[in-house]
């Protein structure tokens, strides 16, 4: 990470102690937050996987590795666990594309611009489960309007099975999964481009660099550090989403569009199986933890590259 | 952008993509002013044959949608006051300051991510039971505050890391303190990080729906989401005209109040004083 | 802030600002969210869950509570709405942290089984006694009878989920004079009746609960069980080949999208008019009210068909139902307000509410002049009469026949989808019958023995 203290005064010692505590005592309130809430049903949810629980009564008996054993040895966690991956870059990939290009368009001066940043922004306002609903409604084959326009503009001869066919339905969702949750790459990647100095751009169009130049040599850096963390968020979440698989789909046809996410909750509150949804949960956190650190490291390594460049 | 000329070509890149997101925005708008009867017509039509406020007035009269309406505004208030307090201190903290352990925190409480909520239900909601909160809002803005913190902590480390040091160490040169130096020089260059990160979170505790199902159950305390969910959604049958009216409701004023604040997010409040 | 066009925030916030507003609106936002805990009255305080709540019914609801806070002035009825989708997760949390309400209807009748059998409802045999057990349908509360000779729980109503709706004006049209009985008629009507955009029927084909329940009717129309009256799995046999086979063969009468259909998908398809069959409860009577009123005259319904003529009717009745948790406070005062909800008028009133799709369970009810005066249940009267009739006959998977022990596993079996995903694997993948039909017995099996 950036060392962000560079320049500290000579022989500060004393201050520099002095600040620490400071520091700790600024991140205190998170720490207690995140300690009070969430540190105890985690460890909760991690210690219950090595049981069989009975959901309603949260009651059941040890089982050591078994709940591991079954998952890692059916089959299911793995091609689970390849359709989560499939659908997570699918539709992060779309959400960064487009959730940059519109934060660049909504930066420029354009007509009626509030207006349009807010309707951009409508998608990740409405709650998950309207919006499914909502989208079920439009990709209906009989009476639904996408169907209805396509056909009329002579796109398409019949209606399209959009959700109950693969690889249609896997296609759907990640571009649904990109509407509902681009917004938020807009709304960071908007706010940075907002700092950006004026002068960067003037001296590059000095040196006369194009628009598309511009961008790749002064936009482009100045927002990754933002971008890192978007990724990761957003990868993170995209992993973990489940309302609106399990709405859209049910994880259908068949095991299409079943991810990792659905078999929890499926295990917790369908099968009654806290413990076993529980090791799918841990099996999960751990899969997210590989690619958490390793994203990490990588993401310092290069910017500690370019700090000594 | 410092030009006042609004820039055409942009403009007309951007709204027909604008125009393709907020369709299904308006194919609510227009279901929810049609009558029952145009709902489902053989080849959907997009234009009401006859304009009806029925929905709208059913749904505010005949259901406790405002009172709803009133708790997810507390509960999306208040979370998003906290975290943005919390989460200001915090951010500032991990990017100025040094101490032991700061990374290892900084990636502890992305840890706390990586554990699909639906396991961290039960327990928590039986912690919430034995503090006295069950049924309560408080116990939402408890655990949305926990949603939130880690990336309202990273993103904003993110933008304040970006803002150079040189003023706050004119400002400390000058006499103030090191608080004093974050008030008045860091906190005016991150505010459009802090709007977005509060932005962020208001939707997310306006938005959430598991967490609220199983926390809170009484109306008294009911937000928006699972109070709407419940009362028009069944196993069989929607109450789709009303869905979709009580669905507009719910987004509209957001997008109408965001449009208002997106105006914060603009550069000169962020960049002012900065050169280069 | 109004100019920020001007002076870029030269002015800085002051802490004391912020202080002074954080102040007063954290003192507001404490009051606020706290609003929840501890009600300052009195009185006993009642909380009936129930995840049908539309507007009609909450009516229905508040003019019950109101006659029994009439009579019983110390207690106080709150009626708090769940949902038929999240349900289980509310459930299993609130047993966990015992945080109960008192009274839950409209659940289906194996999660009351199931849910007693792991010790967590109250008998509910003295609220059926206050009712009168005379009063009901014979044999209505059979399907809450437990291993212990209790009753887990007592019916609110009665739905017939599964019949076959049809539009006699297709059918005219077609040249059919009479309502299809058999698989064979039905497929040939609806192949008849499949032209101009009009589908012939609106089956769910999709990875859902409503698959599952659905087709578990069609193995029960072919003749076979999912399950012997012992609980041993009996999905391989032929029966469950037939009925796989005509799903099949019906596929390419339904929507394209049916792949992807659930219970409100279905239902639609037939009230728009977009198919000429449907099957569904008697929810349709009031959608096609309200939304196409157009074809209101020509929709009728009957038992769906069954493979042929000797096999007899099967209809699959969730059983909506009424439990009492156990370990709820103010036990008594439950029960009686309970035994109030089927007081003649007001169930009526709680039935008009669902007209058709809620059918009574009651017998002098749905006799009732006053329960029969409700618009839609006049108009379609003969409907009625027979959806009650065959709900009151029909059966579950919790209870298959009424030879069968309750299955306590029911709840879960379907929550898996097994059922759905056999259907999808041989219908929509064109996988072997067989292989499939071996594989989800085994699945069948496991969630049993778990």
């Amino acid at each position: 990470m950036p060392d962000a203290a560079a320049a500290r005064p000579p022989g500060a010692g004393a201050l520099e102690r002095r600040d620490a505590l400071l520091g700790m005592a600024l991140i205190a309130p998170t720490i207690l937050v995140l300690g009070a809430v969430i540190v105890y049903p985690l460890l909760s949810a991690i210690y219950l996987s090595f049981f069989s629980i009975y959901t309603p009564t949260l009651e059941g008996h040890f089982v050591g590795l078994a709940n591991y054993r079954d998952l890692l040895g059916s089959g299911g966690f793995w091609s689970a666990l390849v359709t989560t991956a499939i659908w997570t870059v699918g539709t992060l990939t779309l959400q960064i594309l487009v959730g940059v290009g519109m934060a660049l368009l909504l930066h420029q001066n354009i007509l009626f611009r509030s207006l349009a940043r807010g309707l951009v922004l409508f998608p990740y306002f409405l709650s998950t489960v309207v919006a499914v609903l909502v989208w079920r409604w439009l990709f209906n084959d009989l009476y639904g309007i996408l169907n209805q326009m396509l056909m009329n503009a002579g796109i398409i001869a019949a209606p399209v099975n959009w959700l109950g066919a693969m690889p249609n339905a896997m296609l759907s969702i990640m571009v649904v999964g990109a509407w509902k949750f681009f917004p938020f790459v807009v709304i960071a990647v908007l706010a940075r481009l907002q700092t950006i100095p004026e002068s960067l751009y003037e001296a590059a169009r000095i040196d006369g660099a194009g628009p598309v130049s511009r961008f790749f040599d002064v936009t482009l850096p100045q927002l990754r550090d933002v971008l890192t963390i978007v990724i990761l968020l957003r990868t993170v979440w995209d992993f973990k989403e489940f309302d609106l698989i399990y709405l859209m789909t049910g994880g259908g046809p068949v095991n299409g569009t079943r991810t990792l996410p659905l078999i929890v909750y499926n295990q917790a509150f369908g099968l009654n199986q806290m413990g076993m949804a529980a090791a799918y949960a841990v099996s999960m956190m751990l899969v997210m933890l590989v690619f958490m650190l390793a994203y990490l490291r990588r993401a310092n390594a290069r910017s500690e590259a370019d700090s000594a460049a | 952008m410092t030009t006042r000329r609004p820039n055409l070509l942009a403009s007309l890149i951007a709204w027909p993509l604008v125009l393709i997101i907020a369709f299904p925005l308006a194919w609510m708008l227009l279901t929810s002013i049609k009558p029952a009867a145009e709902l489902f017509t053989r080849t959907p039509q997009w234009l009401p044959r006859s304009i009806t406020f029925e929905h709208y007035t059913r749904v505010l009269t005949e259901t406790p949608f405002l009172q709803y309406f009133g708790n997810s505004m507390i509960l999306a208030i208040s979370t998003t006051v906290l975290v943005i307090l919390v989460s200001v201190l915090g951010a500032y903290s991990l990017v100025r300051f040094r101490y032991r352990g700061r990374e290892t925190l900084a990636a502890l409480v992305l840890f706390t991510y990586l554990l699909p909520s639906v396991v961290l239900i039960s327990p928590l909601y039986l912690m919430l039971v034995k503090v006295g909160l069950a049924n309560t809002l408080a116990s939402l803005v408890a655990a949305y505050m926990s949603f939130a913190l880690p990336y309202a902590l990273w993103l904003l480390r993110s933008f304040m890391a970006g803002i150079p040091e040189d003023l706050e160490s004119a400002a400390m040169v000058d006499g103030a303190s090191r608080m004093g130096a974050f008030v008045d020089v860091v906190l005016p260059q991150a505010l459009p990080g802090i709007i977005s990160t509060a932005l962020f979170t208001f939707i997310l505790a306006w938005n959430e729906y598991l967490y609220a199902l199983v926390l809170v159950n009484s109306d008294e305390a009911r937000p928006l989401t699972t109070g709407v969910m419940n009362m028009l959604i069944s196993a069989f049958n929607i109450e789709w005209s009303l869905l979709m009216a009580a669905s507009v409701m719910m987004s509209i004023p957001l997008v109408i109040l965001f449009a208002f604040f997106q105006r914060y997010l603009t550069s000169s409040f962020g960049a002012g004083g900065v050169k280069g | 802030m109004n100019q920020p066009e001007r002076n870029p925030l030269r002015r800085p916030v002051t802490r004391r600002d912020t202080l002074r507003v954080l102040a007063g609106s954290g003192a507001a936002a404490a009051a606020a969210l706290t609003a929840g805990c501890g009600s300052k009255d009195e009185r006993t305080t009642l909380r009936w869950w129930s995840p049908q709540a539309s507007p009609d019914q909450l009516k229905a609801y508040k003019a019950q509570i109101a006659a029994f806070e009439a009579a019983n002035p110390t207690i106080r009825v709150v009626f708090e709405a769940t949902s038929d989708e999240g349900y289980p997760a509310q459930f299993a949390t609130a047993f966990a942290a015992r945080q109960l309400p008192n009274l839950v209807t409209h659940l289906p009748s194996f999660a009351a089984q199931q849910y007693y059998a792991e010790g967590l409802l109250e008998p509910v045999d003295d609220v059926i006694k206050a009712i009168g057990i005379d009063r009901y349908f014979a044999g209505a509360n059979e399907v809450y009878r437990t291993s212990d000779k209790h009753y887990c729980a007592t019916g609110i109503g009665n739905t017939a989920a599964d019949m076959l709706w049809y539009r006699k004006d297709l059918l005219a049209a077609a040249g059919i004079t009479a309502p299809p009985a058999t698989w064979d008629e039905l497929r040939s009507a609806a192949r008849k009746m499949q032209r101009d955009g009009i589908y012939g029927a609106a089956l769910p084909y999709g990875m859902n609960a409503m698959t599952s329940l659905i087709f578990i009717g069609f193995i029960h129309r072919a003749g076979g069980q999912v399950f012997s009256p012992d609980l041993q799995v009996a999905i391989d046999s032929q029966p469950t080949y037939d009925a796989l086979a005509f799903f099949q063969s019906m596929r390419e009468f339904c929507p394209t999208g049916a792949s992807n259909f659930s219970w409100g998908e279905s239902l639609t398809a037939f009230v728009s008019g977009s198919t000429a069959t449907g099957i569904y409860s008697g929810r349709v009577l009031a959608n096609v009210a309200a939304q196409n009123p157009a074809i209101a005259d020509a929709i009728g319904c009957t038992t769906y068909p069954t493979m042929s003529r000797d096999i007899p009717a099967w209809t699959y009745n969730d059983f909506p139902c009424l439990l009492i948790p156990k370990g709820a406070p103010h036990l008594a005062e439950t029960k009686a307000f309970a035994a109030s909800l089927y007081q003649p008028q007001l169930y009526a009133q709680q039935m008009h509410a669902a007209p058709g799709h809620v059918l009574p369970v009651l017998r002098a009810v749905a006799d009732d002049g006053f329960y029969r005066a409700n618009p839609l249940i006049t108009r379609y009267a003969a409907e009625v009469d027979l959806m009650t009739k065959a709900a009151t006959a029909g059966h579950n998977l919790g209870q298959e026949t009424a030879a069968h022990k309750p299955n306590l596993k029911a709840n879960e079996i379907i929550a898996s989808n097994a059922i759905a995903e056999l259907v999808q694997r041989v219908v929509l993948n064109k996988e072997n019958p067989k292989a499939a039909v071996a594989a989800t017995a085994v699945r069948l099996a496991e969630l049993m023995r778990a």
